[in-house]
């Protein structure tokens, strides 16, 4: 038992490192490359439609990933 | 008064330290993330000299690979910036590793949240699960980031929540192997990563 809590304890640290790491790590002012908003919410609401260089593209920008994670917030709480 | 022509000084040269050419349409590249390659190295080596340097092999190593003919099938380059910045960040992950382990050679206990190069770690972990995951996967890591559980990414994904965390697991395994090929071990960083404790029959079903 406190194995397993030990292991949910890190995998907690992990996304929550995941999160703030490419939240900040990669500030991209001048939206270089940025898909369009359109694309993003279609990305969140039909993962098979994905297409693979924005899914590169959003872990590589901060303010597309924290769009996005906005998105899926949203779609989270529908 | 304004200067005629490019209104920026080239910043990337065209041979790198090594002596290796850089190709034209890489050098390109390389100006285009200039400021948010060194923005990102500076933060993790600190002298700009080493991380412009760092762009140039960077690009120096891309050239090279532009240069040569893909064999047949394989997918060409289609943002070539955007595979230049992600090279970098990879090689700057690199070095980064390289001087953590120059400085303390002597970790040899188990890694503390609040130690740097835990932190390093998970970094480079994350950075080539990124690197290594196909679309599904790294959706899955998105949706995972923002507190969705594996019933809501299955049913998304048209998979029960179990085979989703299992799949996650299998790709978030492979990248833990990869990265530690010949190195030292990464801490089991999630729950997720031991499918290798998994029954046979689900182990397959991960590889689906």
């Amino acid at each position: 038992m406190p194995r397993n809590k030990q292991r949910d304890i890190n995998e907690d640290e992990f996304f929550g490192f995941a999160k703030s790491y490419l939240s900040e790590a990669f500030p991209n002012p001048q939206r270089t490359g940025c898909p369009p908003d359109s694309t993003l919410i279609r990305m969140a609401e039909h993962p098979s439609e994905q297409d693979a260089p924005v899914s590169e593209h959003l872990t590589g920008c901060s303010p597309c990933f924290n769009r996005y994670m906005e998105i899926l917030a949203s779609l989270k709480q529908r | 008064m304004a200067a005629q022509g490019s209104p920026v000084p080239p910043r990337i040269s065209p041979i790198d330290k090594h002596g290796r050419d850089i190709h034209p349409a890489v050098i390109a590249a390389a100006e285009e993330v200039y400021a948010r390659a060194l923005e990102h190295g500076l933060k993790l080596l600190g002298d700009p000299a080493v991380v412009v340097d760092a762009l140039e092999q960077v690009a120096a190593a891309v050239s090279r690979l532009v240069r040569t003919e893909a064999p047949p099938g394989a997918p060409a380059i289609k943002n070539l910036p955007g595979y230049v910045f992600r090279a970098f960040v990879r090689h700057v992950n690199r070095l980064r590793r390289r001087q953590l382990a120059l400085r303390s050679s002597n970790g040899d206990g188990p890694p503390h949240s609040t130690d740097p190069s835990h932190a390093l770690e998970m970094k480079i972990l994350l950075d080539e699960c990124l690197r290594q995951f196909d679309v599904g996967a790294r959706d899955m890591l998105l949706r995972r980031i923002q507190g969705f559980s594996w019933n809501e990414i299955g049913k998304i994904h048209g998979l029960s929540g179990h085979a989703a965390e299992v799949r996650f697991g299998h790709a978030l395994r492979k990248a833990q192997v990869r990265l530690t090929n010949g190195r030292r071990s990464l801490p089991c960083t999630t729950r997720l990563a031991l499918t290798d404790e998994l029954k046979p029959a689900m182990r397959r079903n991960a590889e689906k």
